[in-house]
């Protein structure tokens, strides 16, 4: 590794979780979640008349008119479109310090990961119990959801290890959330 | 989130619906548990495996594959819970560390400051 970018890596730490080689494939993945998710929006809202499923017959029909999936104004798809959206957008921003140049995106990218991972578990549980139907496409949304969680954790402990540090020196939370220039450099 | 269609007892409706809630949270924990700095999340997945092990007489199971499943698979994850496997990286003191003030990436960021 070259000697600039090794301040880069975390106290304490064997690697830097803010590299691009760590964000690089969970943005990758939040893509994939993005396309699936559009296009069953896309059934949703009725572009297409069709939707793509290949083991359950007319089970994924069922589950993407469910009365769960009118549970809010938009379609659940559009909804998790928009989740996979911030996902992307929130572990592309920033460079490879941003675990303390700035935690509010790497909080913003944990908290986009997390409960949209977990809100996936429970539609994926609402499938069989509820409407006794299976949705491939859905299915596959919601591995995807779930493989994001783990790798996109390692660096909000970064961040909250930095700001804890930050905490302990009577440094501002709130300036050093927002990565305010007085602040930088403070902590290690 | 399968075996009550793949063993036959679909048309039970409790049994299948304890498997189908119990199976993807399951599932889901083991998935996240697979990398390094959230290895701890496999622990969840004990209670779990506990109530996998009771269900069968708890719910009242009247169908003896679904048992024998239960059982088989709550032992399966009890046991596979607990194997911790490699940690190759280190992470600052990890999730610990942020409730104290004495921790790894504490200690290491001050011998950081002096160099």
């Amino acid at each position: 590794m070259e000697i600039n970018k090794l301040d880069a890596i975390p106290p304490g730490w064997s690697y830097n979780p803010a590299s691009w080689g760590q964000r690089l494939p969970i943005v990758g993945f939040a893509l994939v979640g993005l396309a699936i998710a559009t296009y069953l929006a896309l059934f949703q809202l009725h572009v297409f008349d069709t939707v793509w499923e290949p083991f359950f017959g007319g089970d994924s029909r069922k589950i993407l008119t469910s009365a769960t999936s009118k549970i809010l104004p938009i379609p659940d798809a559009a909804l998790g479109a928009i989740g996979y959206f911030v996902d992307a957008l929130a572990g592309i921003i920033g460079g490879i310090r941003r675990w303390r140049t700035m935690p509010w995106i790497v909080i913003v990218f944990g908290l986009a990961v997390g409960p949209l991972g977990f809100i996936s578990v429970l539609l994926v549980v609402l499938q069989p119990v509820l409407y006794d139907a299976w949705c491939t496409l859905c299915l596959c949304s919601a591995a995807v959801s779930v493989i994001m969680i783990g790798p996109a954790m390692d660096e909000m402990l970064a961040s909250l290890q930095y700001m804890k540090r930050a905490k302990d020196a009577n440094i501002s939370t709130w300036k050093v959330f927002w990565g305010y220039k007085e602040v930088q450099g403070k902590v290690l | 989130m399968a075996s009550s269609a793949i063993l036959g007892y679909a048309s039970a409706k409790t049994i299948p619906d304890n498997e189908h809630i119990v199976g993807p949270i399951i599932a889901t924990f083991a998935i996240i548990s697979w990398w390094e700095a959230t290895r701890v999340l496999r622990l969840y997945n004990v209670p779990l495996a506990v109530w996998l092990l009771l269900a069968p007489w708890v719910l009242g199971y009247d169908h003896s594959l679904a048992t024998a499943n239960s059982m088989i698979v709550g032992a399966l994850v009890l046991g596979l819970s607990f194997v911790k496997g490699k940690i190759e990286d280190s992470y600052g003191g990890g999730w610990a560390s942020l409730l104290k003030s004495d921790s790894v990436h504490a200690k290491e960021a001050q011998k950081r400051g002096k160099r």
